[in-house]
């Protein structure tokens, strides 16, 4: 459960006070849009900084730890490669700042890389980047349980994780799955949130195209909360592909006011979530 | 949960749990029954009696470190440079030799 010659040591990161990453069993569930959309919800709900006077600005970070397909450059608006010589990491958009792959390999680059690289590069990108201070630190983490997962889980001092599903059994299944194992390393699930749950209707009617509760099921099942439901919005492709998420650009829109809600959801869950000690040191 | 752990003499390490049990292990039953891939495939084969060992082998075995990986398990980097054991808490805690434990574990069916 480790890439070889890469010992896992526990990255301290006294500046930041929440790390949470979002996860899910499978891909295609939106997870990105929602890391993205929760960073920026979690940003508007911070209480203004007297420093810069404006709301949450620079206090919450989005770190795409998709290696091998980010999506935070495109969703965020950086359409192309960033030179480190005029631009220093993290980028800042939107008062998020902002770090991915993305940033350093073009869009048609393929990065074909083993499981140690992957693990360095998410090491560096959490200790070499100057993050500053920062109240939520949101990663955005590739699908499965594989190697990403297992470096933040086994080095990074993650607060809690979110499992984003959509209403389908078959996306439940691989849920399941990613619950499971942070549950197996020990790392708290603050909740399951189910996104794409309902199309809402000019006349107010929900319609649950992929079918309804399935979240709230598996969330019942596990024993850990249920965060909350996003609605499907074309608006959320358009905002998307065109680099400024919903809920910077509609912030009245019935979805960012569910991402408002989820963000309130995240913060009260991450008071009350006990992450447990630290195991203690083994003196030899 | 494990509340502390040391070095009892050279050849034991002691795990004192949250449930108060204590656990006692030599340092060669946990390098034996090392989790990682390598050493699993390793004891899956017929022992083999012409098997030349390395120089390495020849030396006393000694754990160097011990380090914690995330919240749920330790790994030990051994002095013969072997490190790829993660030791999940289960794990560690199926493993005890304490006199309690190793009389279950004789009457427990094998699997």
């Amino acid at each position: 459960m480790q890439p070889p010659g890469s010992p896992p040591q526990k990255i301290a990161l006294p500046n930041i006070h929440n790390v949470i990453a979002v996860a899910s069993g499978k891909g295609g569930v939106g997870k990105s849009t929602v890391a993205a959309n929760l960073a920026l919800a979690l940003a508007r709900t911070i209480t203004p900084q007297p420093s810069s006077g404006k709301e949450g600005i620079g206090r919450v970070g989005l770190l795409d730890a998709d290696i091998y397909g980010p999506s935070v450059p495109i969703m965020m608006g950086v359409r192309d490669v960033v030179d480190q010589r005029t631009t220093p990491f993290p980028l800042e958009r939107y008062g998020l700042k902002l770090m991915s792959m993305g940033f350093l390999v073009p869009p048609v680059q393929a990065v074909i890389w083993r499981g140690p690289m992957v693990h360095r590069a998410l090491v560096q990108f959490l200790t070499d980047i100057n993050w500053g201070p920062l109240d939520y630190l949101v990663i955005d983490l590739p699908p499965g349980t594989g190697d990403a997962q297992l470096t933040l889980t086994q080095t990074a001092p993650l607060s809690g994780a979110i499992i984003v599903t959509t209403p389908q059994d078959v996306a439940l299944i691989d849920a399941r799955k990613g619950l499971e194992m942070f549950r197996q390393v020990r790392v708290p699930v603050l909740g399951i949130v189910e996104n794409m749950s309902y199309f809402q209707g000019e006349d107010g009617t929900r319609v649950h195209l992929f079918g309804h509760g399935g979240g709230q099921k598996l969330a019942a099942e596990a024993g850990v909360p249920f965060l909350g439901e996003i609605p499907i919005d074309p608006r959320v492709s358009e905002c998307g592909d065109q680099g400024e998420p919903i809920v910077h650009r509609y912030p009245e829109s019935g979805v960012a006011k569910a991402y408002q809600a989820l963000a309130a959801m995240v913060i009260e869950q991450l008071r009350r979530t006990d992450q447990g000690p630290e195991l203690p040191e083994v003196q030899l | 949960m494990p509340v502390a752990l040391s070095k009892d003499g050279p050849d034991r390490l002691v795990i004192e749990w949250s449930d108060g049990h204590r656990s006692v292990y030599t340092w060669r039953h946990l390098r034996d029954n090392c989790p990682c891939a390598g050493c699993r495939e390793e004891r899956q084969k017929p022992p083999d009696p012409f098997r030349i060992l390395k120089p390495n082998e020849l030396v006393p075995l000694a754990p160097l470190r011990m380090p914690p990986v995330g919240r749920y398990a330790y790994k030990i980097v051994w002095s013969d440079g072997h490190d790829s054991g993660i030791y999940t808490l289960e794990h560690l805690r199926s493993l005890c030799q304490c006199p309690q434990c190793s009389v279950r574990a004789a009457y427990e069916p094998e699997t």
